[in-house]
């Protein structure tokens, strides 16, 4: 299930700037479909690391966040389906399903993960353990 | 960002030409911001042609309704705007991963047929902005009944 070129570990996989295509993944699912690659931000803040992912065309309801063996995984399940009568006349892109799955460190609180849906972006917030967070140390005389 | 420019018109032109010249101008500006374009916001657009008119489709997660600006003129569809991306610095923030773009972009549709515009009516949800482009009442199909003699 691990697949290496969507860990943290592996930043060389992925370019500063992309352009605008979408990136299918190739993936074996039993459903029809394509699946993509979600773009992703991450950024670490003192207390915790927050995941920003674009998940274009999902609802809340559809978007599956799991954390198995250290590995978390973002997995949609529906996205956005023109309706029935619309003929395509120009296509820049296809709508499928997302995934993109990461690599935790053993730094986070795992039992304070918090996920966020809004306007097609997934905020995740993954709280640093407490051992983990910077400490400032009195140097006493 | 590209700047319209006037240098190298030999003549002023008047009334049509002008326009025209004008719109020439405006379609290489927009060529320019294109899927060619390296570095910011490239939405990618889908345009289905419904009963009525024309559905257009455009991936913009995150976005605020009042940084999109749509105009119609004639069966020209204009969509421009900027996504904002910013996180909270508190001094000792890292950016591990930036896949996310951020940024101005201005993207024109041409549709075959003019476009209703006092009918336009756009909504936005999850992150995807569809308009509905209807044709005028005299573009759409209309059933003819066949006399019998």
């Amino acid at each position: 299930m691990t697949n290496p070129s969507t860990t943290t570990h592996e930043a060389s996989a992925t370019p500063e700037l992309r352009s605008r295509e979408k990136q299918a993944i190739e993936q074996e699912t039993t459903r029809g479909g394509p699946v993509f690659r979600a773009d992703v931000d991450i950024v670490e803040g003192k207390d915790e690391y927050l995941v920003t992912a674009d998940l274009p065309g999902v609802e809340s309801a559809d978007v599956q966040v799991r954390l198995e063996g250290g590995v978390l995984s973002i997995e949609t399940t529906r996205g956005f389906t023109p309706e029935i009568g619309w003929t395509p006349v120009y296509s820049e892109y296809a709508s499928g399903s997302f995934y993109r799955e990461f690599r935790l460190s053993d730094q986070i609180d795992v039992s304070r993960i918090s996920a966020k849906m809004r306007d097609g972006v997934l905020e995740l917030h993954l709280p640093k353990a407490e051992q983990h967070r910077p400490r400032r140390i009195e140097v006493t005389s | 960002m590209a700047r319209l420019s006037w240098t190298g018109l030999a003549h002023p032109l008047s009334g049509r030409d002008a326009f025209e010249h004008l719109r020439r101008e405006v379609d290489q500006l927009f060529a320019r911001v294109g899927p060619e374009a390296p570095h910011g916001v490239h939405p990618p657009v889908n345009l289905y042609e419904s009963a009525d008119g024309f559905v257009l489709t455009a991936e913009l997660p995150g976005m605020k309704l009042a940084d999109i600006e749509l105009a119609v003129h004639g069966n020209r569809l204009t969509i421009r705007g900027e996504r904002k991306i910013s996180y909270p610095d508190d001094g000792r923030t890292n950016l591990h991963r930036r896949e996310r773009q951020a940024g101005q972009f201005r993207r024109a549709v041409e549709l075959p047929v003019a476009i209703d515009s006092e009918k336009v009516e756009a909504s936005y949800r999850s992150g995807v902005l569809l308009v509905k482009l209807p044709k005028p009442a005299s573009q759409r199909p209309r059933r003819i009944e066949v006399q019998a003699q």
